[in-house]
């Protein structure tokens, strides 16, 4: 595989380029989240100090400064409260319509997130959506000079049908 | 020693629009045109510049600016040579800093910079590099770099609670478009009608392509100093930087602080503060550009910034209460939608209008305007930066 003007990155894992997050745990400190995820669970960090939960997950408390903290499930299925539909100007590695939608997870917690498995018109305000979780591509770790492939997931959330 | 009282001198821009020419181009276009601004101003006595670009660094390789910078348009800064980003509102940062540094005696005569090269040789990229403009990890994976989705559910949310129309919308896009007809500099100069606005391809409904600012590349520059300085090196109206101020309250997908997405509850603590600070109400303000990015923004800016009550922010806009010759004329360079956005950018050529304005140099004149507001808001709504400048201190 070439990349166009700038031949020496053939072969090579570009990470800036990388539009998801580099999950493995040799770059990303809450890589258990990601690995909840593959088991299709939704998590968050928890303080076991002053039992505060914020999302997305942290490596400190944020109220608290503690770094005390335990991972803890949150709900993964909601309502729609609004959504919207860009069916222009997609960003390259989505395609139109790109589906967006504020989602009451319940217990106070609002989450905007992208909406998938979903045709344009489908959606309806008060749907309850569910959490998806899907492969998206490895990322490469070089490991003393050998280029091992991390395989990734990532999530949205979909309608249920 | 007291705290010195802080003057903008004047302003320049580089031409905005789809740009043949580098982020380092246009810096000197930019710079050159505000040095020309104050002819009696040796450049060898600038002490500092502050350079705000937020995508240098990705779509120009660029990190670390400043020094290029300041190498190329020829001066040696000795108090503070540094890159400033807050996405939409770092040109409005850059000045609040050199403020700031001027006023505690720390530097005497600095030129604030700013702008962005958006367009890259391949479309994909140039949108492709916004998803690095808010929270990487959590919303760009999901696609939300781009504004368009948020802003849509904001203006539906904002129709449903408050009545607020499409035509409502639109006169935002035709006052904006029309204000920026005269003004060279900008990235359109032509005039569109409502029903353009209202029929023009949809991005993500209810909000269509003359509801959003465009992609622009350009920069622009101001120079500041504080009062005795100004008064040497200027015949023309001092205007001074009165008071400001920035709140960021939230990462904006997961934490939205607000009853709903039409409650922009740091605008409002920002429009406080800074009022407070410049001693000023939102009555006494004469003319403002608010940072109308779509033309949803606008209409909650005017809400928010206390120039209506909230909900009425469509027919204040409407009944021409925001245009020349109404209660308070908003974006009176064209804003956004006529200037078009290069992110960092947009706070100084939104200075440099004030200062015009207040001067009376400007090309469409505000009759006897004394006191201006600058705003902007920057990422996905999660930070507000607010400068009002008076021509007393
Ligand atoms: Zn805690």
């Amino acid at each position: 595989m070439t990349v166009l003007g700038v031949p020496i990155l053939e072969g090579l894992y570009p990470s800036t380029m990388d539009l998801y997050p580099l999950e493995a745990k040799e770059f990303n400190r809450i890589h258990p989240f990601y690995e909840n995820l593959r088991q299709k669970r939704f998590t968050t960090t928890k303080c076991k100090k002053c039992g505060s939960v914020p999302f997305p997950p942290r490596v400190v408390c944020p109220k608290c400064n503690s770094d005390d903290l335990e991972w803890v499930d949150l709900p993964t299925q909601g309502k729609v409260l609004r959504f919207t539909e860009e069916v222009a100007g997609v960003p390259h590695g989505f395609e139109a319509p790109l589906i967006h939608a504020l989602i009451d997870l319940g217990e106070g917690r609002k989450l905007l997130s992208r909406v998938v498995n979903c045709k344009e018109g489908q959606l309806k305000e008060g749907a309850t959506v569910k959490l998806a979780v899907f492969d998206i591509p490895a990322m490469v770790v070089e490991n003393r000079g050998a280029m091992e492939e991390r395989p990734r997931v990532f999530f949205a959330f979909e309608p249920v049908k | 020693m007291a705290d010195r009282k802080v003057c903008i001198l004047g302003g320049g821009m580089s031409k905005w629009g789809v740009r043949e020419a580098s982020i380092v181009d246009m810096a000197q276009e930019a710079a050159k045109d505000c040095f020309d601004d104050v002819p009696v101003l040796k450049k060898e006595d600038v002490d500092g510049l502050l350079f705000a670009s937020s995508y240098c660094g990705r779509r120009s390789f660029q990190v670390n600016a400043a020094p290029v910078i300041a190498e190329r348009i020829g001066i040696k800064p000795t108090s503070m040579c540094t890159r400033v980003d807050t996405l939409c509102a770092g040109g409005s940062s850059g000045i609040i800093l050199a403020t700031g540094l001027i006023k505690a005696g720390m530097a005497d005569i600095m030129i604030v910079i700013g702008g962005e090269k958006l367009y890259t040789p391949q479309r994909w990229e140039t949108y492709y590099s916004e998803l690095a403009s808010i929270d990487h990890d959590w919303d760009g994976a999901q696609g939300i770099g781009l504004p368009p989705p948020f802003f849509s559910m904001t203006a539906q949310e904002h129709m449903k609670r408050y009545g607020t129309t499409k035509e409502q919308l639109s006169a935002v896009s035709v006052k904006n478009r029309r204000n920026g007809l005269n003004n060279p500099k900008g990235h359109f100069q032509k005039a569109v009608s409502l029903e353009e606005v209202m029929a023009s391809r949809p991005i993500a409904p209810p909000l269509g392509l003359l509801d959003c600012t465009p992609v622009t590349d350009g920069c622009a520059a101001v120079i500041l100093t504080h009062e005795d300085k100004a008064k040497e090196l200027s015949d023309r109206p001092l205007v001074y930087v009165r008071g400001t101020a920035q709140v960021a309250l939230h990462s904006m997908s997961m934490n939205w602080p607000g009853e709903d997405l039409t409650d922009w509850v740091h605008l409002r603590t920002a429009a406080k503060k800074a009022y407070e600070r410049a001693r000023v109400s939102p009555d006494d303000i004469d003319v403002a550009q608010t940072h109308d990015c779509f033309t949803i923004s606008e209409i909650i800016e005017m809400e928010d910034l206390g120039f209506c009550k909230k909900g009425e922010g469509g027919p204040f806009v409407e009944s021409g209460k925001s245009d020349f010759g109404g209660k308070i004329p908003v974006n009176t360079d064209g804003g956004l939608l006529a200037c078009g956005h290069p992110f960092g950018g947009t706070g100084i050529r939104q200075a440099r209008e004030i200062v015009y304005q207040l001067q009376g140099r400007a090309i469409g004149q505000v009759e006897g305007a004394k006191i201006g507001l600058t705003h902007n808001l920057s990422g996905l709504n999660v930070e507000h930066t607010i400068l009002i400048y008076g021509r007393e201190p």
